[in-house]
Parts: structure tokens; sequence; C-alpha cells
């Protein structure tokens, strides 16, 4: 009869999986063909038994056990013993908490929160040249619910906009999180945040909630995009707005501000992008996006928000039996339509675009319809 | 400490005078200035400190350095002014860091201001504060003793300015060059040091351009006309 | 709000406008100069301690020590000069252990300065500061609102006039350490003889790289010289109008009576002043 010390900090959820020792660890401690019983803080809480046709040892082992000790009864030997590591997390005990890596070097609870964000509506991003565009794709969960309500792309400052994907209420946390930010920007340093530093701060505090075992990662991707003002701002607080005549000294020649779009994930790794785009359709949507060859800089605004549009559109096509909204922002520059502003997209230009991303969806059905048609006709 | 006599009890309560600079206190009776030029900006001072009427420093370097090309101009009481400079100091380098960018003139002007303003009751401290950067070029902000913020072409400070707003008014030019922005610059500290007997010594200069920070010393042995050190 | 009550400081001045005098300190009223030669930098200061019109200490210390390298003297307050010193010494030191240096005069003139302007003046210290650390020779003035000069010769205190004169006649650059000596205690000579607050003896302070040379004393250009004549009036001078003996019982009644035990046991007599 052998008895496993297991480490009393563990947690014991009632349903054990099935957990393995290799027999060399029992052999080399002289431990044959005995019975296992798990024992922590002297309190019996599972059985093992020796499985003769493979060789390996099956037990009832608790959840989130790692590391066991185990103390033959009629030896005085303690010997730590690890179970054998699984292809999968489950049951292995690494993915039960936070702050805690797996052997190979992975966190768990990170991953699963990725898992949330490819189950949400597909949001985008496009930075085009003179302005960036946000657009989301609602799911309609009730037929209850009152369309047009309900915004999911939130005004973070005057200037920037952030939409996510994934658990809702999350995102709401997301967005009051870079109100607090920016807010806190602007009392410091008496200017507008800029897309890059809000992004940072961002990246930052989704990072910190991979690190306790108190709290879970962000279960939303998040994007935001703004335009930064490339004229020179003045103090917030200052007492007029100072000589007509311009500063000496300048280096002539550089470009300051203009538009930004960055994507921060659960682990907090955030990048800039050209077009971004998150959720359950963000591989269409990236396919899409990726055909648009942002980085020549030649998609003017207008055009940006009818391309979001269609790619929302697209990327719903393999969700077709549920029903969506449309849901869109941009932010132009300071001689643009929202001068420098994020807002919604006007009621008429977003129903002109969905207008070309439904025509645009019908073409290419007639056209795959009529290829299987001559197909037939063959 | 010992106190003045200017402790007066009236009907309302206590009446204390917060004007007055404490007993003994170290005074920059002043001049100070920092005006922009074609390339950047140039901060100009005298070089006086007073204890009542005693000088305690002749050679005084009223012209402190908060960032790479962001400085300050300081007049009022000595102790506040190089608190506020140092913490400013401090707040710019974090920021530096930080943000892994040097901070704009803007940024140091905001972070002057809120400690002035915030704490205007507790302060004497009038500030020139005058930076370069690539972005802005040259750019000069006077924070006078409210904690109110102005930018402006050119800022004069200090006991001493009063007598050369007459002189500055009708000498400054947009886009000078730096050999005429420095005479300016040393021909508006003479008059006020002339004039002012709280402004003295010699005259310090800061100009501040593409290139970096470049110092210039003039002494009254030589009427101020050979550049020293 | 957080930070400091000075609501006593309100009450005093309240009282103080009503014509109810305040206690007054011992000060310091001092002369202390301080001045930087070739390797090395000179503190010096005078030995008179004052309260208001009466020498309260002919011969006390105003040259405190901060490190081995770093030393400060002190004029305002005598209680604030010692305890800031003090208190700024301890912090350096364990400073300078948690860092593995060896502590700077920049440091500890910043530590002073912070320490001082944090309590507005009312620390009446006003020092200066003086060392050599691994970045060079240092020497600086901190008032006692926190103010500091960075300056190659200074004075301090109600002498400091008196003594800058010394300095600004005679000052040279590169001096020898036997020059800068002299210089600095014939400028405390001149605030002793020409300053009423200032007095007694010069104390100087030399430090170089190498060490610290503290000359208790340097000059004492008013010892006290023998009298030349007796001045003890003799007995019998005051006429004995009469006499009454009153003896050990009948004081008995009154008081209680101890009698005490040899010299020896008690102590040395008393001195008289004679």
């Amino acid at each position: 009869m052998v008895f496993v010390q297991v480490s009393p900090r563990l947690r014991f959820p009632s349903k054990f999986p099935k957990l393995s020792f290799s027999v060399k660890q029992f052999e080399a401690n002289h431990v044959t063909g005995a019975d296992l019983y798990f024992v922590a803080s002297g309190i019996q809480f599972g059985h093992a038994n020796q499985t003769r046709a493979s060789g390996a040892w099956r037990a009832q082992a608790p959840d989130g056990c790692q590391t066991i000790g185990f103390k033959p009864s009629h030896h005085s030997i303690t010997s730590t013993v690890v179970p054998n590591t699984f292809s999968t997390s489950i049951g292995t005990g690494y993915d039960l908490t936070n702050s805690v890596f797996s052997p190979d070097g992975r966190n768990f609870q990170v991953e699963y929160a990725v898992k949330a964000v490819e189950n949400g509506g597909t949001s985008i991003g496009i930075r085009c040249k003179d302005g960036v565009v946000l657009a989301v794709e609602k799911v309609i969960s009730s037929k209850l619910l009152k369309a047009g309500a309900n915004k999911r792309i939130a005004t973070v400052d005057r200037h920037i906009g952030a939409v996510s994907s994934g658990l809702v209420p999350d995102g709401r946390h997301f967005v009051s999180r870079a109100r607090d930010e920016a807010s806190s920007w602007r009392s410091t340093y008496k200017t507008p945040i800029t897309v890059k530093d809000l992004a940072s701060r961002m990246g930052g505090y989704l990072q910190a909630y991979t690190l306790y075992s108190s709290v879970r990662p962000f279960g939303i991707t998040g994007i935001v995009a703004g335009w930064d003002s490339e004229l020179e701002l003045p103090v917030d607080g200052q007492v007029g707005s100072g000589p007509k005549i311009g500063s000496g000294g300048k280096v002539e020649g550089k470009k300051y501000g203009g538009p930004g779009l960055f994507m921060i994930e659960p682990s907090g790794q955030y990048w800039g992008y050209y077009g971004a785009a998150t959720g359950k359709g963000r591989q269409t949507a990236k396919a899409e996006l990726e055909k648009l060859d942002l980085a020549a800089g030649k998609l003017s605004l207008q055009d940006g928000v009818k391309e979001a549009a269609r790619i929302i559109y697209v990327a719903h096509a393999d969700n077709k039996d549920k029903e969506f909204e449309l849901e869109m922002t941009w932010i132009s520059s300071l001689d643009g339509p929202t001068k420098g502003r994020h807002e919604e997209v006007p009621k008429d230009i977003l129903e002109e675009a969905e207008k070309l991303a439904k025509k645009h969806l019908d073409d290419d059905d007639d056209e795959e319809e009529t290829k299987e048609d001559d197909k037939m006709e063959e | 400490m010992e106190f003045g006599n200017s402790g007066m009890l009236n009907e309302d309560g206590i009446h204390v005078d917060m004007d007055r600079l404490k007993k003994g206190e170290v005074n920059l009776g002043t001049s100070i200035m920092a005006i922009n030029f074609k390339d950047g900006v140039i901060l100009g001072a005298d070089s006086r400190t007073t204890t009542g009427a005693y000088i305690a420093n002749r050679v005084t370097d009223k012209l402190t350095q908060v960032h790479d090309t962001i400085w300050c101009c300081r007049s009022g009481s000595a102790a506040d002014t190089q608190a506020v400079a140092d913490i400013v100091h401090y707040q710019l380098g974090m920021y530096a860091i930080q943000n892994g960018r040097p901070p704009t003139t803007q940024t140091a002007a905001a972070m002057f201001q809120e400690l002035c303003y915030e704490n205007k009751d507790r302060l004497s401290a009038g500030l020139i504060i005058a930076g370069w950067d690539e972005r802005h070029g040259g750019q000069v902000y006077s924070i006078p003793l409210g904690g109110s913020l102005h930018k402006q072409s050119y800022a004069i400070g200090g006991s001493g300015s009063t007598y050369i707003y007459g002189y500055c008014d009708a000498n400054w030019k947009e886009g000078m060059d730096e050999e005429t922005a420095v005479n300016f610059v040393k021909g508006a500290l003479q008059e006020a040091i002339k004039w002012d007997g709280s402004s003295g010594g010699v005259i310090r200069m800061v100009v501040l351009t593409k290139k970096g920070a470049n110092r210039h010393l003039y002494l009254p042995d030589t009427d101020y006309t050979v550049r020293h050190e | 709000m957080p930070g400091f009550d000075f609501s006593n400081h309100t009450r005093n001045a309240a009282l103080h406008a009503r014509g109810v005098p305040l206690p007054k300190a011992t000060s310091t009223g001092t002369t202390i100069v301080g001045c930087i030669f070739d390797g090395g930098v000179v503190i010096a200061a005078d030995t008179r301690a004052t309260s208001g019109p009466i020498v309260a200490d002919k011969n006390c210390e105003k040259l405190h020590y901060i490190a081995p390298q770093i030393w400060c003297a002190g004029a305002g307050t005598a209680a604030d000069t010692e305890f800031t010193t003090a208190l700024i010494s301890s912090q350096l030191e364990l400073h300078s252990l948690s860092t593995g240096r060896k502590p700077r005069v920049v440091t500890c003139m910043t530590m002073l300065k912070q320490h001082l302007f944090r309590y507005q003046g009312h620390i009446g210290a006003y020092l200066v500061v003086a060392g050599v650390d691994p970045t060079g020779v240092g020497l600086f003035t901190v008032h006692a609102h926190g103010s500091t000069d960075k300056l190659p010769y200074v004075t301090m205190g109600s002498g400091s006039l008196a003594a800058m004169s010394v300095f600004e006649t005679q000052w040279k650059s590169k001096m020898t350490e036997q020059e800068a000596v002299t210089l600095a205690s014939n400028a405390i000579q001149a605030g002793i003889f020409n300053d009423l607050g200032s007095g007694s003896n010069v104390d100087v302070a030399i430090i170089t790289k190498e060490k610290t040379t503290l000359k208790r004393g340097y000059v004492k250009p008013n010892e006290r010289s023998k009298k030349q004549k007796s001045y003890v009036f003799k007995r019998g001078t005051t006429a004995v109008l009469n006499e009454k003996i009153i003896t050990r019982e009948e004081i008995s009644k009154y008081v209680t009576v101890t009698e005490l035990g040899t010299e020896t046991t008690l102590g040395e007599k008393m001195d008289l002043d004679v």
C-alpha cells in the first residue's frame, strides 16, 4: 500500500481526470504492484491501481496536482512524482489559474481568453490616407433588441474610438479604462494622448491581467483608432492662442500626427496596423484587407468606409444563419468630414455603403451560380 | 524663525500677508528674458541674488536646464523657483524614459504651470520657459505670479523688466539672425541692469537651436562686450 | 489635506500680533566661511553662541560632521543646524551603504535643500556645505528656505559681510592649501572683531582627496590673560553691624538637617570665580 502525499495548497475539484505515472519512478523506489492512495492533510481522497496491460499506473488524481510527493508506508522514502505531460492543457492543472506557466512556457488562461475572442462578432479597422474607419458586426441575439441602439464602438477621447470582439462587458471595461487613461494624460500633460500612447497604456493594462491569480485576462481583442493632430497644439489652459508669427528654427519637411490604428490582444501584446481584424470572421476579413494594399496609402476615407462595410458583410457570409447589424464610425483628418473627431458614419453614407456591400455579395453569388450552371451544361 | 511686524489681526480673524517674502528669504531681484529668433530661442538673465539689501550671490545662474533643449529663467524666491525647477527636471526626465521620446516645450510649460497654479498661495515664482524641438522650433512661454500661462514671441520678467518694455517693443523683430538676437538680449539686459537696483552682475545667455544648448557669458568689466567661457 | 499642520504657527502669529513675545531660541549669531583651493576645500567658523544679548557659549562647535569627506558649517538656530546636519548625515550614510558608493557633496546639498524647503524656513538652518567626492571638490551654501548657491568662496551668518569683504579683496584662483586656510581664518577674524554676534576662536576644517583635518581653535585671538592685579576685597571691607548665632538645634525645628560625607564622596568643590 502506497500513500501519495499531495500538496495541501492545491485545490481539489470533485472530478478527477485520469493521471498516469511513470512506472520507473515507482520501481526506483521499490514499489511494485501496490495500491496508491492519494492523501492530502491526512485525508484520503483518491485511489490508483497499476494497470498490468499498459505497465502504467492509472490513478484517480485531482485537478491541479502538479507535483506529488509519495511515501510508501513500509518505507520512509519521500519522493516527487511529476505527471506525464499531456498534449492538451485539460487536466494538467496548468490552465486553472493565471500566473502559472505550463512546463512548455504557455499561459493557458490567456489562450482560453483568445478563444472567447474568436467567438465574438467581427470587428475591423482600416487606416486610410485621410482618416480611419472602425466597423463591427453585431450579431442580433434577440428580435426584441432595438435596432441601432446598443452601440459597440465607443469614443475614448475626442479624436479616438475603440471597438472590441469577445465578451461585451470586458469590452465595456476596456473602454472605461481607455477613457481614464486619455483623461489622465490630458490632465498631466495638458495635451491629447496620441493613439500610439493610448495603445501602449492599454497594452500594459491588459498584460497586468495575465499576472495575478485574483483576476482573469480580458476576453476581448480591442481595436483603437484615431487621428493625431498634424498641427502645433496649444497647452490646455494657456491664455490666448499665442503669437501670430511662427516659431523659429523648425526642422522643415518632417510630418507629424496623422492616422493611428492599433490592436490589443488579451496577452497585452499590441501592434500598429494598416488594417486590423478580430472576432469570428477575422480570417476572411484579413484576407479581404490584404487585397486592399493599404500600405500604399492610397485608399481614401470615403472608399475605406465602403470597403469596411463590404468586408463585414463578406466575413458574415460564413455565419449566414444569424442576422446582424453593421455599426461604423470614423475619424477624418482635420480638414475632412469629421475635422479630426471620432464620430458615427452618417446614416446616408452608411446605408449607401451597406447597399454596395449587399450588391457585391449578390454579384459574387451570381458568379458562382453561373459557373456552376456552366459546369452543369457540360 | 523670527517674524516680521506685518502680522495683523482684524475682526475677521488672522490676517497673514502672503505676498511678502518671508523674513530673510533669498530673493532673485531680477532681469530675465527669452526671445524667439530665426533658428530657435535665446534665454538671458542678470546674475544678482539678494537678501534684503545684501547681495548674497553676484554671479548667480538663473538660467536652469530642465531637459536637453528646454530651459527656464527664474525670478522671485530662489528657494521656490529652484524647488519647482528641480521637480520639473525630474518629471521631464521620467517623461523621456517612459514615452521613449523627448518632451516638447508645451509639456514642460504644462508641468511648470500645474505647480505654479496649484501652489499659487505658497509660491512666489515668476518663470519664463523656453525650449526648442524639431516639430515646433523655438517657443517661449511665460508663467507670471498667479500661475497663468502665456505663449509669447518674446517674454521679459523680474523687477528689472519694467525698465525695458519700451526698449524691447521698439527693437524686437521677427526672425532675427543669431548675432542680432544676442545683441538685442544683451542690450535689453544692460538697460535693465543700469536702471534696476536689484539687477546686476554678469549677463548670462543660453542659445537653443537644432545644434543644442550654447552658453554665453558677458562681464561688466569689459562693459559686456567680450564673450567669456 | 495631507501634509503638515501649520495651525500652531498661525496661532503663534496671532499671539505675536497681540503683543505676546515669542520665546528666544539660542542663535549662533555667527561668521562661517568656505573657500576652494587647488586640491580641496576649507571651511571655517567662529565659536560664539548667543542668546539675545548673552554669550551662551564661548567655545561652541559650528563645524558639523556629515561624512568623512563632507563637512558643514552652520549658522542660524543652533538646535536646527545641529539636528539637520545630524539627520542628513545619517540618511547620507545609509544612502552610501545602499548604493555602495562614497557620498557626494551635491547629494548632501540636495537632501538638505529638500528638507529645509519642506519646512518653509521654519527650520532656521543656514549652512555652508563642503567636501571632496569622486566627482571632485564641492562647495555650496544652503539657506533656511531651501535655496542653494555654488561658488568658489562663500560666507554666511551675521558676520558674513565682514568676512566677504576679506574674500572680495584678497581671494585669488588656484590658491595653495595654506593660502586658503589663512584667508578663511582671516575672514572669520574679520567677523569675530567686527560683528557683535561673532566672537572667540576660529575653527577650521580642511578637506582634501586624501583626508580631512579638523583644527579646533586654529586661532585663539581672545584668550583670557592673567589679571595683572587681584580684585578680591580684603576681609572686613564691609562693616559688621550686628551678629546673631543660630544653633543647629534651633534650625532643626524648621528643616531636617543631614550630615553629608567628606569632600571625596561629594565630588569636586564648586569653583568660585575670583
